[in-house]
């Protein structure tokens, strides 16, 4: 960490964790509002109609019951891998990469530990460590 | 030579995303009423009109809460989580996880900021996220297995407890409670020594660099447990006691608290939203315009506002809290049988005192608290 006239220039690897998280949202933000645009002008491409959604959200029913009367049944967290040109796989894809920002900026982080000098080879594994947790979570290996 | 300074500031980050970002979702919005108009109605449908103008409110309200939330000095999801769950009739579970995306983004787009003036402790973070993010997992499973099993009474008691907490947060708001700017640290024990985590940082209001000490990581790690269990389960940020934690127990400066605090909420929410996202309680095109939201305004928030912050924001935040507690309490209750609905004249008279008690703090005329915590 070097000090200048009247700051710190922070440590590589805050700097690149800080750097991946504030792009990455600011990408998934971008994918979300342009999803809704899709999905209204391809609503046929969309596992929900929206022309259906909101009534049901309002309804008060339930996130299975909604994804059945309108979807015809959950398709899975990673539906966005098979409908990626629908509207709602494309906003599921912005969530997916909002979700796991944090994993690929803490491998950028871990990374950075690692060439720092003295390398921080404990820190590196803790981030790689929080990045498995997130990845594991991603995957839905533990569920109920 | 002072304009053209000017014009390059313009095009630099983050005002060249943000006008990138208000274009974008400008032009979205014209596309959405452009194709939505004249489109066919299919029998029960909803209008296109009707979708587009739905979704404009959700961002525009979240863009509200963003940067109400700011300017308080907490994070969107405990705005966003409680007032859905009183005054809407959208599922609990939906709303907890669209909650969690809200609070999540309000401190993944906090992080940027904080990481690069290094008030924010990255090592503090990733080492607290070690607890907050495993409780924050089971909380969202313990969410999920609720939801499948205790169905509305499961409904009734949620909203019941949330409203206690929502209250108590409210309270604590209030009276600012324990608060140490700068604890002082006798000893460090080995454990915490050995980890590593201070990092001294330029503190501007003091014009010096600040290089502080941490203690007590062991039972930091533990308490961000329940903390993540909490934040997990009602799909709320959790900074109103990630703050105390650090503060109280672990002994961290207070700004560098609530500014670690957002950063680990973006990084421990990464973990705990995925259960919900698995299990489909997250709904794409409902939790789109609420996302965008609170990227935007916690930019513009972060950059532009946070420098009027408003004493009188807090007591309007301190009331919509107290509002929103009464409605989950009532609303609570309701599912579970014990009283019939709440009659409308109740609510509104419940909503002009609470209004009148805030018009009275603002102009001063009730007793004075002390201090009041804006930074948590």
């Amino acid at each position: 960490m070097k000090e200048t006239k009247n700051y710190f220039i922070q440590s590589r690897p805050q700097l690149i964790y800080g750097r991946c998280i504030y792009w990455l949202s600011i990408v998934a933000a971008m994918i979300c509002a342009i999803g809704p645009v899709i999905a209204v002008e391809f609503p046929s491409r969309n596992i929900m109609d929206p022309h259906y959604l909101f009534y049901s959200i309002w309804e008060g029913k339930t996130a299975e019951a909604v994804w059945q009367e309108v979807g015809g049944g959950f398709p899975g967290g990673h539906f966005w891998l098979h409908n990626l040109t629908g509207g709602d796989g494309f906003i599921q894809f912005g969530l997916v990469l909002g979700c796991s920002c944090a994993c690929i900026a803490l491998i950028g982080t871990a990374i950075a530990f690692l060439r720092e000098k003295p390398r921080a080879t404990g820190w590196a594994l803790v981030s790689l460590w929080v990045a498995s947790l997130i990845a594991l979570a991603a995957l839905g290996i533990y569920h109920v | 030579m002072k304009v053209r300074a000017k014009k390059i500031e313009l095009v630099r980050s983050p005002w060249l995303e943000l006008a990138v970002m208000f274009v974008v979702v400008i032009l979205s919005y014209i596309a959405l009423l452009l194709i939505s108009r004249g489109a066919a109605i299919p029998p029960g449908g909803m209008a296109l009109t009707s979708i587009t103008w739905l979704l404009f409110g959700f961002f525009l309200l979240s863009f509200a809460i963003a940067i109400i939330a700011v300017l308080a000095g907490i994070g969107g999801g405990v705005i966003f989580t409680p007032i859905m769950l009183a005054f809407t009739p959208v599922d609990s579970l939906i709303i907890r996880a669209t909650g969690l995306i809200v609070a999540m983004f309000s401190g993944l787009v906090s992080t940027g900021p904080f990481m690069k003036s290094g008030l924010g402790n990255l090592k503090l973070s990733i080492y607290s996220c070690c607890g907050y993010g495993i409780g924050g997992f089971i909380g969202a499973q313990c969410a999920l297995w609720v939801a499948g099993r205790m169905g509305a009474t499961g409904e009734g008691l949620i909203r019941i407890v949330l409203g206690g907490i929502v209250l108590a947060i409210a309270i604590y708001f209030l009276w600012g409670g324990v608060k140490r700017e700068w604890p002082e640290v006798k000893k460090v024990d080995h454990f915490t020594q050995r980890l590593g985590l201070p990092q001294p940082y330029y503190e501007q209001s003091l014009g010096k660099v600040i290089d502080y000490r941490i203690t007590r990581a062991g039972w930091g790690l533990l308490a961000m447990c329940g903390v993540g269990l909490i934040s997990g389960f009602f799909g709320l940020g959790a900074g109103w006691a990630i703050v105390p934690v650090m503060n109280l127990i672990m002994d961290v400066p207070l700004k560098v608290a609530a500014a670690s605090s957002g950063i680990l909420i973006g990084m421990g929410d990464c973990i705990t939203v995925w259960p919900y996202l698995l299990a489909g309680a997250i709904i794409p095109l409902f939790v789109a315009p609420w996302l965008v939201g609170q990227v935007m305004g916690g930019i513009i928030g972060a950059h532009v506002l946070i420098r009027v912050r408003a004493k009188s924001i807090r007591y309007i935040l301190i009331g919509i809290m107290i509002f929103s507690s009464f409605g989950l309490v009532t609303k609570g209750l309701v599912s579970l049988g014990y009283i019939s609905s709440v009659p409308g004249a109740v609510q509104v008279a419940v909503l002009l005192i609470i209004m009148a008690v805030v018009a009275l703090a603002i102009t001063g005329k009730l007793p004075q608290f002390r201090g009041g915590r804006r930074d948590l």
